[in-house]
């Protein structure tokens, strides 16, 4: 019985530790893919930049308005 | 279902749901309906076996069509064994007064369920001038991405496996996909390259439709009113593994892409890889050989899990909605929700209205219908073409555009055309909160505060919420498309941003389809840059 029981508890170890291995490894996995978002993130800042905030800058006011038009019809 | 006529007793059987086949059924099994193609699947791979059976139900994709009389057959692609071959009558109508089953567009175009499962017109139901209209489209296509766009592009998939493999588009292919091979080693160098090339189509008259960071399609109109969808992927090589859009990735060496070499397809020269065959062997496997309608991916999942990270993630809601307008759109009421009537007098006579994710435009409807002038939002593309059909019937000059809360370009230019429409506007999300992941949900509180920056309008919200009665996963409609949220997060979210809760109310609801919801929230936001307090945020 006492085998039994050391048997029974070994294996229990050994589950939690797996678990644990895995829930490490799910969560690494989310880590790596939300820094695999931030390429799409800053392509888009920096066409924002380049296509939108640029053109704006060296517009005066009025013709803030050309611009936003013009960046909606190339997005 | 009722079987009307058929051949000798026949192996496979049919009704509303779905097939069942013999179990020693294998291969590529095809269905036509009145002798044109419609379907195809493997039954070793797609159907489940119920004892000595397989059974497999309808595409969800084809359901809609399935009301009427056809002759039903199901047969192997190769060896030809007939499982069903009989007239029918599918949905519930008796033989006297069914009518004939349609599988086609609006235009009366026969389609087929493709192999993502979607309806689309094929190949092989298309005349022979449409065809050489496809294709000489497709060449000008790949003119205009190789001069204006500098970029490599290529035929690739189902047009070159027909062209290498039979000289003929294939029968069940549906659209033209074209690659080019970037010079790029980093995913954002990718996408701002593929913007580039897209920007560089759109100069040169074509019309187009972004799909993910490295992907856009090119609108191909023929002259029988369809609309021929061109796919451009990009492919590039990082860390010695190929990559190339849909999903493929692995290992193909660069002789085998560049330089392009040449492929007629039916008559009309192409540009194509350096060695199509080791390209289609990459694709579609050893076996690229032997016609298989049925042909699924099955793509290096480690693969797929770099290019959704890198790529995509900035519609992933769209399938979803379209589908359910598609379907339940008749089930939306088309009269004012109680939110807009709750709003409507909380807000200047003529004040200028965001409505940011419109659905089928009920809501802007009103709103316009009150003389306000409207801006409508939705990530949908069928949601903003019901929604100006509607807001045209109301003679304002309201605008409709593309909103996706997931991609900055569009967060950022829809927050400055709601700031400059006008003094006096407000900002407008019936149930588009619980709709979004948390990043597009930050979005739409800096979208907000950028478009009420300077004025005294507000941010109107409604979502299904969770109370101490009402769990968070008490379901919430339409299931799948919509979550319930912790109105207390939501709010301290919102003032992270800056956001001032100045109304907010909490009772039994309803959803989008206006049936009872057990409960909702609804918030009034301002935007005071005098209101201490709260963390700014970017």
């Amino acid at each position: 019985m006492s085998e039994l029981r050391s048997r029974a508890r070994g294996a229990a170890v050994r589950l939690r530790a797996s678990t644990g291995t895995a829930e490490r490894l799910r969560r690494l996995e989310e880590e790596v893919q939300e820094n695999r978002r931030l390429n799409r993130r800053l392509a888009e800042l920096t066409d924002l930049v380049t296509e939108l905030l640029v053109p704006l800058s060296r517009r005066d006011d009025a013709q803030g308005e050309e611009v936003l038009v013009r960046y909606r019809s190339i997005i | 279902m009722i079987t009307l006529t058929g051949s000798r007793a026949p192996t496979g059987a049919v009704d509303d749901d779905g097939l069942s086949l013999p179990g020693d059924a294998g291969g590529v099994v095809t269905v036509s309906f009145d002798g044109r193609y419609v379907w195809s699947f493997q039954p070793a791979r797609d159907a489940t076996r119920d004892g000595a059976r397989l059974t497999i139900g309808w595409p969800e994709a084809l359901r809609p069509h399935l009301h009427g009389r056809t002759r039903l057959t199901v047969a192997d692609h190769h060896s030809g064994r007939v499982y069903v071959d009989q007239a029918v009558v599918l949905g519930g109508d008796g033989p006297a007064e069914a009518t004939q089953l349609r599988v086609e567009d609006a235009h009366g175009h026969p389609l087929a369920v493709n192999k993502v499962g979607n309806l689309t017109r094929v190949f092989a139901e298309t005349d022979d001038g449409a065809r050489r209209e496809i294709l000489e489209g497709t060449a000008r296509v790949l003119d205009d991405l190789r001069g204006a766009g500098g970029v490599d592009a290529y035929l690739n998939y189902g047009c070159l496996l027909g062209a290498v493999r039979e000289g003929r588009m294939i029968g069940t292919d549906c659209d033209a996909d074209l690659c080019y091979l970037s010079a790029a080693t980093t995913p954002v160098d990718v996408i701002a390259e593929s913007y580039r090339v897209e920007r560089a189509m759109l100069g040169r008259g074509w019309r187009t439709v972004r799909m993910s960071g490295g992907d856009f399609k090119v609108l191909l109109r023929l002259d029988d009113g369809r609309t021929c969808y061109v796919d451009v992927f990009v492919a590039f090589y990082l860390d010695g593994t190929f990559f190339q859009l849909g999903n493929r990735s692995g290992r193909l060496p660069r002789e085998a892409v560049l330089p392009t070499s040449t492929i007629v397809l039916e008559g009309v020269e192409l540009p194509a890889p350096a060695d199509p065959e080791a390209m289609l062997s990459f694709v579609y496997g050893p076996t690229w050989r032997v016609p298989d309608p049925a042909f699924h991916f099955t793509d290096p999942p480690e693969g797929v899990r770099r290019l959704d990270g890198w790529l995509r993630g900035q519609r992933d809601e769209v399938p979803g909605w379209n589908q359910l307008y598609r379907t339940r759109g008749g089930d939306v009421p088309t009269e004012a929700s109680g939110f807009a009537r709750w709003v409507q007098p909380r807000i200047g006579p003529a004040d200028t209205v965001a409505d940011l994710g419109c659905g089928l435009g009920r809501d802007a409807a009103f709103f316009a219908q009150q003389g306000h002038p409207v801006l409508a939002y939705d990530v949908s593309p069928d949601a903003r073409t019901a929604t100006a059909r509607r807001l045209r019937r109301t003679g304002t000059g309201s605008v409709v555009r593309r909103l996706m809360l997931g991609e900055l370009r569009t967060v950022a230019v829809s927050g400055a055309e709601i700031a400059t429409a006008a003094e006096h506007r407000h900002v407008y999300a019936r149930g588009l909160v619980g709709c979004v992941d948390a990043e597009s949900r930050r979005n739409l509180w800096r979208l907000a505060r950028t478009a009420l920056a300077g004025s005294s309008g507000s941010l109107f919200l409604e979502l299904a919420a969770s109370s101490r009665t009402v769990p968070l996963h008490a379901p919430a409609a339409p299931a799948g498309l919509l979550r319930r949220l912790d109105a207390d997060e939501v709010v301290r979210e919102i003032e992270t941003y800056g956001g001032r809760v100045v109304a907010r109310e909490q009772a039994p609801g309803e959803d989008l389809f206006d049936h009872p919801d057990p409960w909702t929230c609804r918030l009034q936001v301002t935007f005071d840059p005098t209101v201490p307090g709260g963390t700014p945020h970017v």
